[in-house]
């Protein structure tokens, strides 16, 4: 119960920081994907249920906040959680470069989808501008936020577990 | 016992249940928009307040950085805006007497039905898509101040976009420089038609394309882009930008120019919103 708070807390203030915070007062903003990050994080220390789950309504929030339609955004959350939900048997907790590594692929992986879905598809062929214009300084700009919350996350994760032991000892 | 039981189900059929959660809500809610519209509302109720308070503390935190600014370079500042000020007083008095002139001038001509005084609402921006893929923004007046889905927004420059979706409290506008917006705007003083494209890649470069030019038209340097009396969402008149440079298209049928947009669209805080919305007719 307390695992669920606290990664819904999560959630939400993730999408606060993402929709405000980092793009204030900038309509052509560009922000790291704190949402994806948590998704990510999650997905690798929890596994595969957990990294899917949190996608879920990761993504809800995303359809329902920057898309038009609900649902594919949901789904695309989800995939990236229960795949990065298969490191899981990797995780180590001092290990950073990791969780780096696979965020960059997954921002690609992520961001590429949305250009097929939204862009390819009206003809707008110029791969390489969208390449280094919009998906390179997003993935940058995930990757440095990526070391600095994942730290914050992994304690988080430490501290629950804690949380939990205790209760089972009692 | 029950979360025993809930740790067994394996994560692939959990999978298989929430894709098929997912399609089916996609499906949904592109073919019936309206069915999905509640639970947009319910989520927003809960998020656009937290957003709105986070984007005060946003501001907040701003002005605070904003005071240690150096105070000398503020005096300085005051010190010429004063004489700038003096100056501006004294232009006044001239300005308002020509208007006076202009005014009674309109009213000769009748052009005040040209240039109708559209009722507007200012408006907040709260925020932003930052997937860097859209141009979208939340404002915070909705169904309640009168704002409806097809309402022109715009900033004091000039136009900014349409709301495209309206709740309550809060309506989502996307803007004209997003990758799907299209208007129709007029050129110059003789209004020769075209369709300004909404582009990420050319709004990078900073200008939009104006395409779909008559070959004929007369378009120079400098002529000024408006939204035209013929499309069918945006209100007459409103600037949109300036013609930089104009080129004939290989199909020998079309012009297309390059226009610089009045509007900077990376400082906005605060928009006002038209609240008369465009005639519609049904064929």
């Amino acid at each position: 119960m307390r695992r669920i708070i606290s990664i819904f807390i999560l959630i939400i203030l993730s999408f606060l920081l993402q929709s405000v915070l980092f793009s204030f007062q900038n309509v052509r903003g560009i922000a790291p994907n704190l949402l994806l990050i948590l998704t990510m994080s999650f997905g690798i220390m929890r596994g595969r249920r957990e990294g899917m789950l949190t996608g879920f309504f990761c993504g809800f929030l995303y359809d329902i906040f920057f898309g038009t339609l609900i649902g594919p955004y949901m789904f695309l959350f989800m995939i990236i959680g229960y795949l990065n939900g298969a490191f899981h048997k990797e995780f180590l907790m001092e290990d950073v470069m990791m969780p780096v590594i696979i965020i960059i692929v997954d921002e690609l992986f992520f961001n590429f989808v949305i250009y097929i879905a939204t862009f390819l598809l009206r003809n707008r062929t110029n791969l390489f501008f969208y390449l280094t214009h919009v998906m390179l300084p997003q993935m940058l700009f995930t990757a440095l936020a990526t070391i600095i919350i994942y730290r914050f996350y992994v304690w988080i994760n430490k501290y629950l577990k804690k949380k939990v032991e205790e209760n089972e000892v009692v | 016992m029950k979360l025993e039981r809930k740790k067994d189900v394996s994560p692939k059929y959990l999978l298989i249940v929430l894709s098929v959660i997912c399609i089916a809500l996609t499906v949904i809610s592109a073919f019936f928009p309206d069915a999905v519209k509640p639970i947009k509302e319910f989520t927003g109720k809960f998020m656009t307040p937290l957003q709105e308070g986070a984007n005060d503390v946003g501001s907040w935190f701003d002005d605070k950085v904003q005071v240690f600014g150096d105070v000398k370079e503020l005096k300085k500042e005051n010190e010429e805006l004063k004489k700038e000020l003096t100056q501006y007083q004294n232009d006044l008095g001239k300005q308002e007497a020509e208007l006076a002139e202009l005014q009674t001038l309109r009213d000769l001509y009748d052009l005040d039905e040209m240039y109708p005084d559209y009722k507007k609402t200012a408006a907040r921006i709260f925020s932003v898509n930052s997937s860097g893929w859209f141009n979208e923004f939340y404002i915070n007046k909705g169904l309640n101040d009168d704002v409806y889905e097809g309402c022109n927004v715009i900033c004091d420059e000039g136009l900014l976009g349409i709301v495209v979706e309206s709740y309550d409290d809060y309506a989502k506008v996307r803007a004209i420089i997003d990758d799907r917006a299209n208007v129709t705007a007029e050129i110059g003083s003789a209004g020769y038609l075209c369709n300004v494209e909404g582009s990420l890649q050319n709004m990078d470069n900073g200008y939009l394309l104006a395409t779909d030019i008559d070959k004929n038209a007369i378009v120079t340097e400098g002529d000024k882009v408006i939204t035209s009396s013929v499309s069918d969402r945006y209100l007459y008149g409103i600037t949109i930008g300036y013609v930089t440079s104009v080129e004939q298209d290989p199909n020998n049928l079309t012009q297309t120019a390059r226009i610089t947009l009045t509007v900077n669209f990376s400082d906005i805080k605060d928009v006002l919103v038209i609240l008369d919305r465009k005639q519609e007719v049904n064929y």
